[in-house]
């Protein structure tokens, strides 16, 4: 088992030197200098960013330069904003992204697993039916129209009881934080319920409940021991990219809820082309996510006896 | 028929499980498949039972509905009665506000490789019903486990006991489901096609230790088989099943020397032999099945019997029992039949 | 019992050799078509998809309005409103002069129009001058104004005339009392007016609303443009942009899939069909670009193509889809290439002394078609939704191009006033999807019997 985590933290390191270079060349092959666009780069700052970078040294050098700055940790200067560090911009602002990140998948994780495993279990009832439509219903109505109409419920909900309890807009305490993971969390949550039905479904005519029931075990028990663990296992697998889909996804949210995450930072930057800062946050997510794939890996090497054992 | 089973002498004892009448339906996509239609049999204790019949004849759909392991709905028991030393069982196994399942009567199928749950310990899966049935604790019912696998010939049983389904082989898979089985110690065990799937080789081994562990338990096994020479080699009874009923049932002598149903006869025709005097060419029974959504209105066998008659079309034949409990359902055996039967029970003779 | 009879018992002919399969054979593609049509759900999804390609491809053939032509009489108008209009005079400029007398307080000096509301007032009690507001909902206790439109530091002017962007419906105006500091007090006057459509004639003619030459009066009735789908809030028909949007919606959504479908296809199979040392590289490669964070690097790319002016963004996106979105038809395809590899036609193939292009294309490609095909299916709606969520973050298509995720981002900033320019884009993305989901859910279904083989 250690021996497999070295092996994934390994891999781990090196496909984030890919997407280190990758985000350097394309970032590179944007037309036209970055410091020669019309804008007010003082020379202050154009002076910081040459030693930084080099930057009217060869692109290869420039290169190795950033590489060496990444591996201590160094994503660089902003260019728009004099002398700040990205670092500082990513720890001021990615808390913020990973707070409503994680309630956003806990939210779709529990609902998923619990509402799979409900549709599975009332297949073909009422239950199953009406989860089923609100499943379809999570799955193809974009993130920003249900950003965009809970925040319409909330104005009205606000109003019609005359409170704030629910805020419709802004960050600083768990009442603003639900209704954004909530709606971050419901398209994930839509896509696991999904699969988590297929899966259990799968095992409640499997072999081995079949035995368990042979043996008299009794229902609850079946759920809890035979048909939960192994229905999760699939859900799992897919909880990587999920991770990723919500972190990503989490944009539109901070925008919508102006909520003041290292998403809506990011497109402010991409808007204002604060290049330092677009490679700082994009190489940043992009370990993040690495680093969460194997997180999720190695507890599904927990849960799933065969991969532990290998 | 009543006339010919009053000359029957009936056994001593009282039967361990007594079937009648089972109806058994499921709804599919096509329309109602009738998979059981009225099966009825019995089975004493220490005895072993075989139920004999090709694919999709209805055996495994039979005793599972017994046990309730098919699914209801689409599954449905239309009618029928099935009697645990008296207490009827069927649609609640329960008795006494116990379930029976795993406590009276233990099963083992046909695919080991998926009928042990792969994220559990082989340990723990012999140990479920312990804990579940007998009130073990977890570590008493683990103990269990081991010497249950040490009695179903597991070599380094304390070891095995702790790994995984995928760490094991087919052969010892079927022997922890046995040990799993008989861990209550169960009146009856139902073998649904236990060897199957495994190598000739094993096949006979799991085959020994089923005789082995009855002998010494005195348990009843029910064997739902397709493989006559498994049938020859473990049964006292056999019942042979086509088409969702009994078509013949009698001792294992009974079956097989004096068979009495023209399908029996095709399936031992159907079966290689190593006995130089009764070597014969293997004849294939022509034909398939017939559609149960659509239950023939007579003998289920008839467009594929060499002795059909119009009264075969018609009319479902009744038991006509022959020799003691030995009967079969076959218009032949009627006293107005102008062919006759000996020309089935000694085919082997006269060859 | 029933009465039998001696001839109940006559031999008849055993009918083994007729029983045979009665069901006619059919190929693979035959029959999954066939239980594709057996579900509602993907039929129903089927006709969708269809539906709403004839949106895109012809509608704009029968719908023949311009996406970008402003018809500044109706702006952000919901659909089926009333498009009676009434013809006046000119627009002429106004002194104050009240053509209504015999009212005080804030009132109307001439009956309210899209051209003007023309409004007079007699000095408010304490005022030091006054401040005019407009609002779409009444003042109310919390004393919402609404938005300001002019200001008067005297006495002297009592009269205002509103030309801001009126539209049809009712309005709030509110004079309110200013203090010596030109701060505005407690002491209001409101009146609520209601405004109705006008146009002139000349206008009427240049927006072809009446033909050349046609004999008006003022104070005839005549309709405006049909919209039938309303307006957004530059006054452009919304069914015309929506087919417009469409298009590059469907195109990108489609066009995308396809593409890396294709690129995922060939490199996956010669991945699979090489093996050992290259496929392992390969393959690598594969996994590397699986993680790249996807939005970022879609953002990323499009920064990188330089959008130049003029340009709509749809081809950048296009590319920056297939670059990305790759790797999974690649891994997939490669896996059923190894599995069908081991399969015994093959080397009964090769046996037969065929070559390696011949088995690719004879062999192992039509058998993963089916998978293939269920992976496009479910990879459109992820395009089109990443396309929306681009468009929608101002980081997709550039305006004017319409698209329906960039018509959602203009369409949430006017939500609370005309809800419809957010609701038809949003409804066909959902809709869109919805469809091809379905049907790859169908799409999967009919292929099932095959697809749990290889898995």
């Amino acid at each position: 088992m250690w021996g497999y985590i070295f092996k994934r933290l390994v891999q781990g390191i090196i496909t984030v030197w890919f997407i280190a270079t990758a985000t350097f060349f394309a970032m590179h092959s944007v037309p036209g200098d970055p410091l020669l666009n019309d804008r007010a780069v003082t020379p202050q700052m154009r002076a910081n960013l040459e030693a930084k970078y080099g930057l009217d040294k060869p692109v290869l050098t420039q290169y190795f330069v950033y590489l060496g700055n990444l591996s201590r940790g160094d994503f660089g200067i902003s260019f728009t904003q004099e002398n700040r560090q990205v670092n500082d911009i990513i720890r001021q602002h990615f808390p913020v992204s990973a707070i409503l990140g994680v309630l956003a998948v806990v939210f779709a994780a529990a609902g998923g697993v619990l509402f799979g495993a409900l549709t599975a279990l009332y297949r073909n009832r009422l239950p199953d039916y009406i989860i089923m439509f609100l499943v379809i219903l999570g799955i193809s109505v974009p993130s920003f129209v249900l950003a965009a109409l809970s925040q319409l419920a909330l104005v009205n909900l606000n109003s019609l009881f005359a409170t704030n309890i629910l805020p419709v807009a802004g960050w600083g305490t768990i009442r603003h934080m639900l209704v954004p993971a909530l709606v971050l969390g419901l398209g994930t949550m839509a896509y696991l319920t999904r699969l988590m039905r297929s899966s259990m479904l799968e095992i409640i005519n499997s072999d081995y409940v079949r035995t368990a029931r042979a043996k008299g075990v009794p229902p609850a028990r079946i759920f809890a021991r035979h048909q939960l663990r192994n229905a999760i296992l699939p859900v799992v697998t897919v909880l990587g990219p999920a991770i990723a889909a919500i972190t990503t996804g989490g944009f539109v949210v901070e925008l919508v809820f102006a909520i003041p995450g290292l998403g809506r930072y990011f497109v402010e930057a991409v808007q204002q082309l604060d290049y330092t800062v677009i490679m700082g946050t994009t190489v940043f997510y992009g370990a993040f996510l690495v680093f969460m794939v194997i997180v999720v890996d190695v507890i599904y090497g927990f849960i799933d006896p065969k991969v532990r054992l290998e | 028929m009543s006339q010919v089973a009053s000359a029957v002498q009936p056994q001593a004892e009282e039967p361990l499980l007594q079937v009648e009448d089972l109806v058994v339906e499921f709804d599919t996509y096509g329309g109602t498949v009738q998979a059981v239609r009225g099966v009825g049999f019995s089975v004493h204790s220490g005895k072993t039972l075989a139920i004999v019949g090709e694919s999709g004849c209805g055996k495994s759909v039979m005793v599972q509905s017994i046990m309730r392991l098919i699914p209801m709905p689409p599954g449905r028991i239309m009618a029928g009665s099935a009697k645990l030393r008296g207490t009827e069982i069927l649609g609640a196994n329960i008795i006494d506000g116990k379930d029976i399942r795993g406590s009276e009567i233990g099963m083992i199928f046909q695919d080991p490789m998926t009928s042990l749950n792969p994220t559990m310990t082989i340990g723990d899966q012999i140990a479920e019903p312990l804990q579940v049935h007998r009130g073990y604790s977890y570590r008493q019912a683990f103990k269990r486990a081991i010497e249950l696998l040490e009695m179903t010939r597991i070599p380094e049983a304390a070891k095995r006991a702790r790994q995984y389904p995928f760490e094991f082989s087919g052969g010892m898979l079927q022997r922890a489901m046995i040990a799993m089985a008989i861990s209550c110690k169960p009146a009856i065990l139902i073998a649904d096609e236990p060897s199957t799937a495994l190598d000739v080789t094993i096949q006979a081994q799991i085959l020994d230790l089923l005789k082995e562990l009855q002998s010494e338990t005195g348990m009843a096994i029910i064997l739902i088989t397709h493989d006559l020479g498994v049938v020859a080699r473990m049964a006292d009874e056999v019942a042979v099943m086509y088409a969702g009923k009994i078509v013949e049932h009698g001792t294992v002598d009974d079956v097989f020397y004096r068979s009495a149903h023209p399908y029996t006869v095709g399936l031992r025709e159907a079966m290689p032999t190593n006995d130089p005097a009764r070597q014969h060419k293997l004849e294939p029974i022509q034909g398939s099945p017939p559609d149960l959504f659509a239950p023939p209105a007579g003998c289920g066998y008839c467009p594929r019997c060499p002795h059909a008659m119009k009264v075969c079309e018609q009319s479902q034949p009744e038991r006509f029992y022959l020799l003691g409990e030995h009967f079969s359902r076959c218009w032949l055996h009627h006293p107005m039949s102008p062919q006759k039967p000996e020309s089935l029970y000694f085919k082997d003779a006269q060859q | 019992m029933i009465e039998l009879t001696r001839n109940d018992f006559d031999p008849i002919k055993s009918k083994a050799e007729t029983q045979g399969e009665l069901r006619p054979s059919l190929s693979y593609w035959q029959d999954a078509w066939r239980r594709l049509k057996a579900n509602k759900r993907a039929l129903v999804s089927l006709y969708l998809v269809i539906f709403l390609l004839l949106f895109a491809i012809v509608g704009p053939w029968v719908w023949r309005v311009d996406p970008a032509l402003q018809d500044l009489d109706q702006v952000g108008q919901a659909p089926g409103v009333d498009r009676r209009a009434v013809i006046i005079d000119e627009y002429a400029p106004w002194d104050g002069e009240s053509a209504i007398s015999g009212f005080s307080g804030l009132r109307l000096s001439a009956a309210a129009t899209t051209q003007a509301v023309r409004l007079n007032w007699d000095v408010l009690e304490g005022a030091n001058g006054h401040r005019v507001y407009r609002n779409l909902f009444p003042v109310g206790p919390e004393l919402a104004f609404g938005i300001p439109i002019a200001e008067f530091f005297d006495n002297e002017t009592l009269f205002f005339e509103d030309r801001l962007d009126v539209q049809p419906g009712t309005y709030f105006y509110s004079i309110v009392a200013l203090d010596l500091q030109s701060k505005i007090t407690s002491t209001y006057e409101s009146i609520t007016v209601s405004v109705t459509r006008v146009t002139t004639l000349a206008e009427a003619i240049e927006n072809k609303l009446v033909p050349e030459g046609a004999f008006l009066q003022s104070g005839d009735e005549i309709l405006l443009a049909l919209h039938p789908l309303g307006t957004d809030y530059l006054g452009r028909d919304m069914l015309a942009r929506l087919m417009a949007g469409a298009q590059v919606s469907l195109f990108i959504g489609i066009g995308a899939p396809f593409l890396f479908v294709l690129f995922g296809v060939t490199f996956g199979s010669i991945a699979g069909y090489i093996g050992g040392r290259a496929d392992q590289i390969m393959m690598r490669f594969a996994d590397f670009v699986v993680a790249l964070p996807f939005l970022l690097f879609m953002i990323l790319f499009k920064i990188s193509f330089g959008i130049g002016p003029g340009e709509s963004g749809v081809f950048p996106m296009l590319v920056a889809l297939v670059i990305l979105m790759w790797p999974a038809t690649a891994r997939l395809v490669r896996g059923q290439i190894l599995q069908i590899r081991e399969q015994g036609y093959i080397a009964a193939s090769q046996l037969l002394g065929a070559r390696p292009g011949y088995l690719i294309l004879r062999h192992m490609l039509p058998n993963t078609m089916g998978v293939v095909l269920v992976t496009l299916t479910f990879a459109i709606p992820s395009a089109i939704f990443t396309e929306a969520f681009l468009s929608f973050i101002g980081m997709g298509v550039v305006p004017p191009t319409p698209s329906w995720g960039s018509m959602s981002n203009e369409g949430i900033k006017y939500m609370l006033i005309s809800p419809h320019e957010l609701i038809f884009p949003a409804l066909l993305i959902s809709i869109t999807v919805l469809a091809f989901n379905l049907l790859g859910d169908g799409l999967r279904d009919a292929l099932d019997s095959r697809m749990r083989n290889f898995e």
